[in-house]
């Protein structure tokens, strides 16, 4: 008939660690892909890197929305006046940049790029369904050059 | 190398010292791994969780000032790809209310003939992990170094968290303390075994009592 939480603090350490270790140790493949995504520091160094500024998927839109709005998800990210949003359904990406300067805009996985899009007079660009994990696009247009937070999107 | 501090670890990776970068991965690796944990995530989003933390990192090394921003950065980082993650999962998921899955995705336990023990002890532990990922950065790191295994002593966490010798006992009391006073655990609180308790069932916390 023990009390729970335990009240003392060493019984309570030793719950904790069985609940968050008991799965093992950290995943071997958890520590690879962090090693390696050393090798990115470089490769894409001259872009300014624009953040995620919005996901519908998680940031606050009036109570409810989100869940009933249909199956778009819709992204936005930016560096200084470069905007770069996108709406993400299974059959695709596609997506505005702005300002519309022409320009191509390419998605890649941690595997390589899985696709590219020229960028139209008004700043659109369409691209394929993403694959499954981090994904990041890079615009590059008249003027400017930026890749996008890495995030999941599939 | 271990000796290093983070901020040294932190420049030198930024200059582009993979060694730096390793041993970064070394000592913070579990911090992001205990975090994502504490989520209850699937495999597959868990891998790609703590592959976006990394990869962001990697880009934001020279904007990192000292140890403590980067593990705080790291579990704030690695807590809201899980949230979004798990957003991600129930949009894509049409939900079934009599699927038993619903109860593996709010934490419960789904084998329903588990013993009364099994199942009492799965739910605390669950408690325990949604407990964690409440804390602040500063105790998750504490506690998860306090609770890794192989165990690490004293003397590292104190390096690694550069934090005094005499500190740790008392800051691993209070963020124990927290730990116990949190939402998650509220169910439990004063629950003894096979005795209903007062109030009953929190925000689907089914838990107590049973």
């Amino acid at each position: 008939m023990a009390l729970w939480p335990p009240a003392d603090d060493d019984a309570l350490t030793v719950e904790l660690g069985a609940a968050l270790w008991d799965a093992g140790p950290v995943p071997e493949e958890f520590l690879t892909a962090a090693r390696a995504a050393f090798a990115w520091r470089t490769v894409d160094a001259e872009l300014a890197v624009a953040e995620l500024t919005f996901d519908s998927a998680c940031d606050a839109e009036p109570a409810g929305l989100t869940r009933s709005g249909g199956p778009a998800r819709t992204l936005s990210f930016r560096s200084g006046q470069v905007v770069l949003e996108i709406e993400v359904t299974e059959a695709g990406i596609v997506g505005q940049l702005s300002p519309p300067r022409g320009g191509r805009v390419t998605a890649r996985t941690t595997a390589g790029p899985y696709d590219e899009s020229p960028v139209d007079e008004v700043g659109f660009f369409s691209l394929g369904a993403p694959p499954a994990g981090p994904v990041r696009l890079s615009a590059r247009a008249d003027g400017y050059a930026v890749a996008t937070d890495w995030v999941s999107l599939g | 190398m271990t000796d290093r501090s983070a901020t040294a670890l932190v420049a030198a990776a930024g200059a582009g010292d993979e060694s730096a970068w390793a041993e970064l991965v070394r000592r913070y690796a579990p911090l992001v791994a205990a975090v994502i944990r504490a989520h209850g995530m699937s495999r597959a989003d868990a891998a790609d969780v703590n592959q976006t933390v990394w990869l962001r990192l990697v880009e934001r090394l020279d904007q990192i000032r000292d140890p403590e921003a980067l593990a705080a950065w790291l579990a704030t980082t690695t807590r809201r790809e899980c949230y979004r993650l798990s957003r991600l999962d129930r949009r894509s998921r049409p939900v079934d209310p009599y699927d038993d899955t619903l109860d593996a995705r709010h934490g419960l336990p789904a084998e329903a003939g588990a013993p009364d023990e099994a199942l009492l002890r799965a739910e605390r532990r669950q408690a325990l992990r949604e407990g964690f990922a409440q804390l602040p950065p500063r105790c998750q790191e504490l506690l998860a170094l306090l609770t890794a295994d192989p165990p690490v002593s004293y003397r590292e966490v104190g390096e690694r968290l550069g934090m005094p010798l005499g500190s740790i006992g008392p800051t691993q009391a209070r963020c124990l303390h927290r730990l116990r006073n949190c939402p998650a655990l509220a169910p439990f609180l004063g629950a003894r075994r096979g005795v209903e308790t007062n109030g009953g069932e929190r925000d689907g916390a089914v838990a107590a009592g049973r």
